[in-house]
């Protein structure tokens, strides 16, 4: 589904990412953990081709379309309303306007946000926007979801409902993903391969870690699974080795 | 039932209405001097007579005309000087330089210039409105491109959107709220323009009946222009608001009860 080979990234005689290698095949669910700054967001940035990587490449199989990239912030346009928000994607792609909203309306539906298509993003609260940025996202259907710490502004409890919504609909839909996050509990919940980007300048791969946890997952109860706690313990210990005691105290 | 002393714009008008009491009665008791300070029923008057006998018209047509035009001519100007300079590097750096220095200027000091150039007829009048809201509308346009959010630019590409996209999605309606942000400030450049420029030469209009007022000592003709011209201002700043109310539905409409 996706190959990045080699990947060398940033300016300058000190790469920020240096030579990293992954792979996310069809249907799995694939996290990229490291410290701020280790250059995670380039490398989602460098696979959707909003930056041009120094050396090595990207390899897009299987899907036809480009992959649905979830950011961090939801970057909705603020002078359209919802439903046209979600509908632009299709737009773009020369959809016409009536099925363009009328595919916006069924995925607000889906997502719970039924009567507030007509809503500018001013007028939603955090968690509505991002359910927006998801459904604008998931209107084109793509085979392959990017997502940059896409939960990271909300409050626990909303960011515990969506990522749950989010982890049922990739698992039904068989939807392969590639996380970004700090966040080691999370990336352990959700994935099937978890890869440990170390320090950066001169981010590389540590370590992967393949997490057999059965699916389909619940995000509260995964956490209380017998493998988990091992798993988790081996990670926090392998950042720790990697960055040093002192500096691991700053990434914190 | 809310007391009408609780609205803003009730308030508002008592303060001026106070204002113009104390006036009249201080000039009618002998406090104030009538020959500087005509009392405000003297004015009126004045402002009256002028519209009856019909003579301002004319006067108000051309002051009116010179800074309307100066004001469509010189927006259109700054759109496209500041959207040519934002997207073509050569540009900005013919245009920066020049915009940069009649920006630091007071550009109402360009009005003798424009009557050599131009003659005491309209078009020194509207070139002058033309520089001065130009100018402000080309810094509005061009900062507001540069400022563009690019996390939005990220996400239309992302999505899939090309240069046409981004232009019409993105730009276009970033520079419309950075303009229409602009406006008022760009209809009083346009009078201030249209009234400098009949100032320093004309034979009709609204400064040009200004200067005349001044050099015959008329204190009442003087401050009732003065009030026309406020009125007038204040009118199309009305105007200004409802456009943008109008055209940045996205920003002020009414906020809802939000649901997480």
């Amino acid at each position: 589904m996706l190959r990045v080979l080699d990947l060398v990234l940033g300016y300058g005689h000190e790469p920020v990412v240096e030579k990293v290698s992954l792979e996310v095949s069809g249907g799995k669910f694939v996290s990229l953990v490291g410290p701020s700054g280790s250059g995670k967001t380039s490398i989602l940035r460098a696979i959707t081709g909003l930056l041009t990587p120094r050396a090595g490449h990207v390899e897009l199989n299987g899907s036809q379309e480009s992959p649905g990239f979830l950011f961090q912030d939801d970057a909705l346009l603020p002078w359209r309303t919802a439903r046209e928000n979600v509908a632009l994607g299709l737009r773009i792609r020369k959809a016409s306007k009536i099925t363009a909203l009328t595919e916006a309306d069924a995925w607000l539906n889906r997502l719970g946000l039924e009567g507030f298509g007509g809503r500018f993003p001013h007028e939603l609260s955090g968690g509505q926007r991002k359910r927006v940025a998801i459904a604008q996202v998931l209107v084109l259907k793509p085979k392959l979801l990017l997502m940059d710490e896409p939960f990271a502004s909300l409050d626990a409890i909303v960011r515990t409902r969506l990522t749950q919504e989010l982890l049922t609909w990739v698992e039904r839909e068989h939807l392969s993903v590639l996380l970004v996050t700090h966040d080691l509990e999370e990336a352990l919940t959700v994935s099937d391969t978890v890869y440990l980007l170390s320090q950066g300048p001169r981010a590389r791969i540590r370590n992967s870690y393949t997490v057999s946890i059965p699916r389909p997952r619940d995000v509260l109860t995964t956490r209380q699974h017998p493998s988990f706690a091992p798993l988790l313990e081996r990670l926090w210990k392998d950042m720790f080795d990697e960055a040093g005691p002192a500096r691991f105290e700053a990434m914190k | 039932m809310k007391l009408l002393v609780e609205k803003l714009w009730v308030r508002r008008l008592l303060s001026l209405l106070t204002l113009a009491i104390v006036w009249e009665l201080m000039a009618r008791f002998g406090i104030l001097n009538p020959f500087y300070a005509p009392p405000p029923s003297e004015i009126l008057r004045v402002v009256y007579s002028l519209f009856a006998e019909g003579r301002i018209l004319s006067h108000l047509e051309a002051t009116f005309t010179a800074a309307l035009v100066g004001l469509v001519i010189g927006v259109a100007l700054g759109i496209v000087c500041g959207f040519a300079a934002a997207l073509i590097p050569l540009v900005a750096e013919l245009l920066e330089p020049v915009m940069m220095l009649l920006n630091a200027i007071p550009r109402v000091i360009l009005a003798p210039l424009f009557v050599i150039w131009l003659g005491i007829e309209l078009p020194s009048k509207i070139a002058l409105s033309v520089v001065l809201v130009a100018v402000l509308i080309f810094f509005a346009v061009y900062s507001g491109i540069k400022d563009v959010n690019q996390l939005l630019v990220d996400r239309v590409r992302t999505l899939g959107g090309g240069r046409m996209i981004l232009l019409r999605e993105v730009y276009i309606p970033s520079v419309t709220a950075w303009v229409l942000g602009s406006l008022k400030v760009a209809v009083g450049f346009a009078f201030t323009g249209a009234v400098v420029g009949e100032f320093v030469a004309a034979t009709r209009g609204l400064g040009y009946l200004l200067q005349f007022a001044q050099s015959t000592y008329n204190a009442s003709l003087t401050l009732g222009l003065i009030f026309l011209i406020m009125a007038f201002v204040l009118l199309l700043f009305v105007c200004a608001e409802a456009i943008e109310h109008r055209l940045l539905r996205w920003r002020y409409r009414g906020s809802v009860e939000k649901v997480a």
